[in-house]
């Protein structure tokens, strides 16, 4: 607010100074405005990102789009198309070799390697082959994350069993992953995922391996940590899911982003 | 932080037990190294006991008697400078008693039967020469002019006691030397490979690790305290072997016959724990290097 002040008090000098440099400062006004919209509203931002592997196809061409903080985004289009790619450009587990891509209004691909980890602090990842480990039972899978980067026992011993209670697997807190069905599983990925209270969750697949009933009990918790706040972009070619949610879809075609539309369905 | 630190040794203890064999391999390998490394030093030293009257070119050393008079003492003095072609008179030194009672503390260290007979007052003081020539029979005879003066107990030649000593000294240093950095490099390289097995097995926690936001340092301290831990076990256990092997050569060169040389070769005591200290350091170098260059190079996901 200070600056906005700041830059129409710069305005109005310019009135009486002389006649060209209003224009001058209203456009800087107008600018500034926009960067503040930008860093308020975007929780990501993707400006002409292109990725390749290899130098002949490229895995992403020339990606612009923005997601609003809160927003719900399905990735859709078929295996190859890119979709875990963009997923993966948002972590930075990848670089572009064009454009940029913002997080939370920081640059991420002009941040040093040494702030990657505290950037991954505010985004939880979930996959479709979960990640869980398997000599871990289910509360210290979800423990791991906070004991990692350095949580303290008795905010772990508070803050593990309320997600697991969100995510309906309060009792099985001692089961290893393999005493528990493919949806519980995710599940746990997900309250792993959650209890950091992160900015954004990235899904890859969540629904993947799970039958249609299992897959929707999975798409109901995603919506209700969507309604928390938290921002949620997930890679799918369930058409199932996309056509029963009516969320944000941005389909993908061999890289390049052919549509982009509001309560959307697969196609 | 306590935290942290409580994590790092689990994990590193965790580790440990996982890859038995390669951790028990990596140790043996480092504590046979650092033990050849330890010996190498001790007969270095043991060689430079019996060499320390020779130190700096000494050709010939002329003993003068405890009791010889100043004036018999300035005589011999004066025949030595007399030969400014075969001496280097420059370098020609005299040891006074005390000074040579210093030296024979040295040369009778694993002797001291000997030791205790001799005194300040009843030690012969001694001229270092150096000699000019390289002919061995002109020394030779100088020598034996030398041993009919009045107040000479008696002329010693380095070329009689200190030749075979010598090469066999130098040869020894090269092939211990040589043997004990090839073993070392194995040792890292053995480090190495257990930190990279490790990593390896716990790939799927690293992933996890990093996507929630673990720093690098914190994956990393545990792969790096292990690899010091299996550095520093090994050096534990060559200082273990070194002292029982310095023990039983001690009391086997007892056993020789006094005035041998022989007993020249015992290594005192300090010398030895320095040696020690030095293993523990370099142990726990090498296993930190092994397993840093590893942890840095394998865990980037």
């Amino acid at each position: 607010m200070a600056i906005l002040i700041r830059l129409w008090k710069g305005s109005s000098v310019g009135v009486a100074h002389n006649r060209s440099k209003p224009h001058k400062a209203f456009v800087g006004a107008l600018r500034g405005l926009a960067l503040i919209a930008k860093l308020c509203f975007f929780m990501i931002r993707l400006e002409n990102v292109s990725k390749m592997y290899g130098s002949d196809m490229p895995a992403v061409r020339d990606a612009t789009f923005d997601v609003a903080k809160g927003d719900f985004v399905f990735l859709v289009g078929p295996s190859g198309s890119g979709k875990s790619t963009l997923l993966r450009l948002m972590n930075r587990q990848e670089r572009p070799e064009r454009g940029n891509v913002w997080v939370a209004g920081r640059n991420i691909n002009e941040m040093a390697s040494s702030q990657i980890p505290y950037l991954r602090r505010t985004m939880g990842n979930v996959f479709q082959d979960y990640k869980l480990l398997p000599n871990k039972t289910v509360f210290e899978n979800v423990a791991f994350a906070l004991e990692v980067i350095g949580k303290p026992k008795h905010i772990i011993g508070q803050q593990v069993p309320q997600v697991l209670d969100l995510v309906g697997l309060s009792g099985k807190e001692d089961r290893f992953p393999h005493q528990l069905s493919g949806g519980e599983q995710q599940r746990v990925s997900i309250a792993r995922a959650f209890v950091n209270r992160p900015l954004i969750l990235l899904a890859d697949e969540p629904t993947g391996n799970l039958d249609p009933a299992t897959g929707e009990g999975i798409m109901a918790l995603l919506d209700a940590i969507n309604r928390t706040g938290t921002t949620i972009v997930m890679a799918t070619h369930d058409h199932r899911v996309v056509n029963a949610m009516r969320r944000r879809v941005i389909q993908l075609d061999r890289g390049v982003i052919v549509r982009d539309q509001e309560r959307g369905v697969y196609e | 932080m306590i935290q942290r630190v409580s994590y790092a040794l689990r994990e590193t203890i965790a580790s440990f037990r996982r890859n038995m064999t390669l951790s028990a391999a990596a140790v043996i390998t480092s504590a046979v190294s650092l033990l050849l490394v330890g010996t190498t030093f001790l007969i270095q030293r043991a060689f430079d006991n019996l060499l320390v009257q020779w130190r700096g070119d000494v050709g010939m050393i002329v003993f003068v008697r405890p009791d010889a008079s100043a004036d018999a003492l300035a005589f011999i003095k004066q025949n030595l400078e007399s030969q400014p072609n075969v001496i280097d008179v420059k370098k020609l030194t005299y040891l006074d008693k005390a000074q040579s009672f210093e030296e024979a503390k040295r040369v009778f260290a694993g002797d001291p039967t000997t030791l205790s007979l001799l005194s300040v007052e009843t030690i012969p003081s001694q001229f270092k020469v150096v000699p000019k020539t390289t002919d061995p029979t002109l020394v030779r005879s100088l020598a034996d002019q030398y041993r009919t003066l009045p107040g000479v107990t008696g002329v010693s030649l380095a070329e009689d006691e200190f030749d075979v000593i010598s090469t066999l000294s130098s040869f020894v240093r090269t092939v211990t030397i040589g043997m004990s950095l090839v073993l070392l490099a194995v040792a890292v390289i053995l480090i190495w490979n257990t930190i990279r097995t490790a990593i390896f097995a716990r790939r799927r926690e690293i992933e996890v690790m990093k996507l929630v936001g673990a720093t690098d340092w914190f994956i990393r301290i545990p792969f790096i305290m292990e690899g010091l831990i299996q550095g520093l076990a090994g050096a534990l256990v060559s200082c273990g072997g070194l002292w029982a092997l310095n023990r039983a050569w001690t009391s086997g060169v007892a056993g020789f016959k006094a005035g041998t040389g022989v007993s020249s070769l015992v290594v005192p005591g300090s010398y030895v724990s320095g040696v020690m200290v030095a293993l523990l350091i370099i142990g726990a170098v090498a296993g930190g290097v092994g397993s840093g260059v590893a942890s840095s190079k394998f865990l980037d996901v």
